[in-house]
């Protein structure tokens, strides 16, 4: 059961007797309590009886796995992140300055191949075993093995080596420098390799069907992260508490309760009441509310997410949106200081696909400005006597606060004053992802968040890559998408830093011309949380860092 | 045909009516135009064919239909509901966490709305067009008419928010520990457990989304129930009861009342019904972590499994629900014979 406590706490499903005394004096007390239970204001006796050092936060609550091996959402992140420690990290916002973390260091083999990383040597799990490079081979494997969300992460590792107890050795196919931060991805944090082998986990090639570790690891940790996994009741709550032995000094919370509260009124309602310490959802109709609550913090944090709109390449599919000259059109036509207000506070302009918190996002000032005389100019150089188009949509989704449907809405009544005409199709979030995963999708408009915080994440939009793909834009559609791939290919092995950015900017410059993406804005997330906390930031990738974060 | 023997006979036919549900879940479920590959896995897993082919062979999605389907009637037969794809635990695991939440809430709810609902629709009947018959008309008015949703809110707003009388949402103070699992019921948990703050904690978290989910079926008992008293006290033998000279109150409780009973039990069994798919609505609102969020997350994610345990345990509990209101029609009227 998930919520069997690692610490003794009696919270079994089962064994437990109840004798007929104890259910007639739970029937009187409930009397009793009943009676009393009008005066609620008896429970601030309670409330004030609670502990002092408890975080209690309501994220998105989109968990599917607490298993460092099939992890992959945000919110399971945010968990596995705490529970479990990396070879890197970042520190709070940043995503541009890898950091050493379990490794010591790192070095790069002249070809850009070997990866050699050396190892804390004071590290040790919650159970009390040392974290060896053992540990860090056997989660690595483990991971690729189990061909689950996160595999793709360690896709181009040929090898885990572990030379002696604190030195790992990884061996790529080819050069990728974005290896380093993506080894600061929750899902990458070393297991206890002995612990979790021991509770059905497996890291042989034959891990997809050998391990059975997952419900182990979705009620109990096995990390030498700052906090242990308390509890786990799906779609309802994750307790954490501090992990006394961890190898830094102690976190300043012993407990963090993760909540889930689906409405974003509720969120709201209770951080202003001082019952939730942090929400993550609290929708933008309530931000104003909430900013003139003197006790409450509202931020927003840009994320590495980038909004665009883009077309389907296959003419039976895009049609006449896919003509070179009205793609030109819709980027023109396009009202982007009004769609920033949908996007919310805290938006920003995004010129190229690359998110602008990463390095190698061109200057936002480079965006497309609006202007309806050029786009209707273009329009009427394609020799097109109707323009028509259709764009998918989910009318269900809502994200970083943004309303699909009202972005739709807009995007419409923006491209048909320059005489394009386009009829929404919105499909609930799971059959719209169907169609456009499928390829089906005749133009769309959405988020592509990082997987990890790496630039190269986004050349997905490029010929022949994922979202290329799936607009039907292949590698070899032409000579001038082939050597956008190629260029592609180049800044993922780039080893320069600075080069690396040049070469991933001429790329975005490239794919504006001839590519079918309109690009929209990078959204901000707001967050909002008591002003007695200290030290909370939002990071893209595992959301909120609960080690440094006390009270005043 | 006896009562016995027809309680017999309405068991015997359960176990068939809850393979007609799954018969039909499953096929109502499946003809959903989408994938559970594209609600489970992410971008790049889902471009991954042999990740999205092992996906398939874990929750047995590369079967013919047909076979998935007797699949999970035999390990239904040997009570395995299956694993649920989005919490990857027992769906049995999942509703045993998640439908005594609902449960609690459900029958507070049924609860308020009889004890409000009866005795106000029989006030309201023998004061006809008075203040209280007014206020009876008003308050069913307000119940039938106020959508659950925004009606949850502005209770939020105003006794939790304003006024601080209620407690946040949720069922308990997430700082205060869940007591030991025995019901499931927090209360009755926490009384067992001899924890009087933590069940006093849970009482009052209770009390706000039940009044919130109780206000419509409060609302359809009053006037059904006031509706019902006023023809009854039109009829003759209450009519000759006053002319024998009972007391008032007797008329109006032993002989008026209890007749008027029987269309408001029928009420009652639908009311029930309409209560645990309201519960969906509030359980979002107050935060409360019954069945409503787990039907959802469910469907959101395709999960059949755990669709087909939802679809099994609320259509189980309609049934039951109106056999029990069939008994109470005999129970309250001897002349009323099953066939």
């Amino acid at each position: 059961m998930m919520r069997t406590s690692q610490h003794g706490e009696v919270r079994r499903h089962d064994g437990t007797t109840v004798t007929r005394r104890r259910l007639i004096t739970a029937a009187g007390g409930l009397a009793a309590v009943a009676a009393m239970a009008g005066r609620l204001g008896g429970v601030r006796g309670a409330r004030a009886a609670a502990a002092t050092q408890a975080l209690i936060m309501a994220p998105g609550f989109v968990i599917r796995s607490l298993d460092p091996g099939h992890t992959l959402e945000p919110d399971g992140e945010m968990i596995t992140h705490a529970c479990y420690d990396a070879l890197v990290t970042f520190n709070g916002a940043d995503l541009s300055t890898p950091r050493p973390h379990i490794a010591t260091g790192w070095k790069v083999s002249a070809g850009g191949l070997l990866y050699t990383f050396t190892l804390r040597r004071d590290v040790r799990f919650a159970s009390g075993n040392p974290l060896t490079s053992a540990d860090v081979k056997w989660s690595f494997d483990r991971v690729i093995n189990l061909q689950s969300n996160p595999a793709f992460f360690l896709a181009n590792v040929d090898e885990v080596q572990a030379p002696d107890p604190y030195t790992v050795v990884l061996r790529l196919h080819t050069p990728q420098p974005s290896i380093i931060p993506i080894l600061s991805n929750g899902a990458l944090g070393i297991v206890d390799s002995k612990l979790v082998a021991s509770q059905g986990g497996d890291s042989s090639p034959d891990a997809k069907t050998k391990d059975h570790a997952e419900a182990y690891l979705n009620a109990h940790s096995a990390g030498s992260g700052a906090f242990i996994l308390d509890s786990y009741t799906p779609n309802q709550e994750v307790v954490l508490v501090r992990n006394p032995t961890h190898w830094r000094t102690r976190a300043a919370m012993d407990r963090v309760v993760l909540r889930s509260i689906p409405e974003a009124a509720t969120q709201a309602l209770q951080l202003e009441r001082g019952d939730l310490d942090i929400a993550l959802s609290m929708g933008q109709a309530n931000l104003p509310t909430l900013m003139r609550v003197p006790t409450v913090s509202v931020q927003t944090s840009v994320v590495a997410t980038s909004f665009l709109m883009m077309v389907n390449m296959d003419p039976t599919l895009g049609g006449q949106l896919n003509n070179p000259k009205i793609l030109q059109a819709i980027r023109y036509a396009l009202d982007y200081n009004g769609i920033l207000q949908i996007a919310g506070p805290g938006a920003q302009r995004m010129a190229g696909v690359i998110p602008n918190d990463l390095p190698g996002a061109l200057d936002p000032r480079e965006a497309f400005k609006t202007d309806l005389a050029k786009a209707k100019g273009l329009v009427k150089e394609s020799g097109l006597s109707q323009v028509n188009g259709r764009l998918m949509f989910a009318s269900d989704a809502t994200s970083y606060g943004i309303q699909y449907s009202l972005l739709a809405q807009k995007i419409q009544s923006d491209l048909a004053a320059a005489g394009i005409t386009v009829a929404l199709n919105g499909l609930p979030g799971t059959l719209e992802l169907g169609e456009y995963r499928g390829g089906r999708a005749p133009a769309l408009f959405g988020g592509y968040a990082a997987d990890y915080p790496d630039a190269t994440d986004f050349l997905v939009y490029l010929p022949g890559q994922l979202v290329g793909k799936r607009m039907n834009w292949p590698a070899n559609a032409s000579p001038a998408a082939q050597e956008l791939a190629g260029w592609g290919d180049q800044a993922v092995q780039e080893s320069d830093a600075k080069a690396r950015v040049a070469l991933l900017q001429k790329v975005q410059r490239r794919l504006l011309e001839i590519g079918p993406y309109a690009p929209l804005f990078t959204p901000a997330l707001p967050y909002g949380f008591r002003t007695d906390l200290r030290s909370v930031t939002y990071n893209s990738v595992w959301e909120i860092d609960f080690y440094p974060i006390r009270r005043a | 045909m006896n009562l016995q023997g027809y309680i017999a006979r309405r068991v015997c036919v359960l176990p068939l009516m809850v393979i007609g549900i799954t018969l039909l879940t499953f096929v109502l479920s499946h003809a959903v135009p989408a994938d559970p590959i594209s609600a489970n896995l992410g971008d790049q897993a889902a471009a991954n064919p042999a990740v999205v082919a092992a996906f398939r062979h874990q929750w047995g999605l590369d079967r013919p239909l047909p076979q998935q389907y007797l699949v999970y009637l035999w390990n239904l037969v040997r009570g395995d509901m299956g694993i649920s794809i989005s919490t990857h635990q027992p769906v049995l695991t999942d509703l045993r966490e998640h439908l005594p939440a609902t449960i609690e809430l459900a029958l507070t709810a049924m609860l308020l709305s009889l004890l409000i609902g009866i005795p106000l629709g029989i006030l309201a009947a023998v004061r006809r067009d008075s203040l209280v018959d007014q206020i009876g008309r008003g308050v069913s008015l307000i119940g039938v008419s106020m959508p659950v949703f925004w009606l949850g809110l502005v209770a939020l707003l105003i006794f939790y928010a304003r006024l601080g009388w209620a407690p946040s949402a949720g069922q308990l103070n997430p700082r205060l520990p869940l007591p030991p699992f025995v019901t499931g019921f927090v209360v009755v948990d926490a009384l067992l457990a001899r924890e009087n703050g933590v069940a006093l904690d849970a009482l009052a978290h209770l009390a706000l989304p039940a009044i919130v989910l109780a206000s419509a079926s409060i609302g359809v008992i009053t006037r059904m129930m006031r509706g019902s008293m006023l023809d009854v006290l039109g009829e003759d033998y209450v009519r000759t009861a006053r002319a024998k000279g009972l007391p008032a109150r007797r008329v109006t409780l032993r002989h008026a009342a209890r007749n008027a009973l029987l269309p408001v039990i029928t009420v009652v069994g639908l009311s029930f019904g309409s209560l645990l798919s309201g519960a969906v609505i509030t359980e979002t609102v107050f935060a409360w972590p019954g069945l409503g969020s787990y039907a959802f997350q469910s469907a959101t994610s395709l999960d059949f499994p755990a669709i087909m345990g939802v679809g099994i345990v609320v259509a189980s509990v309609y049934v039951l629900v109106n056999l029990v209101t069939d008994i109470t029609y005999a129970a309250v009227d001897p002349r009323i014979r099953m066939g």
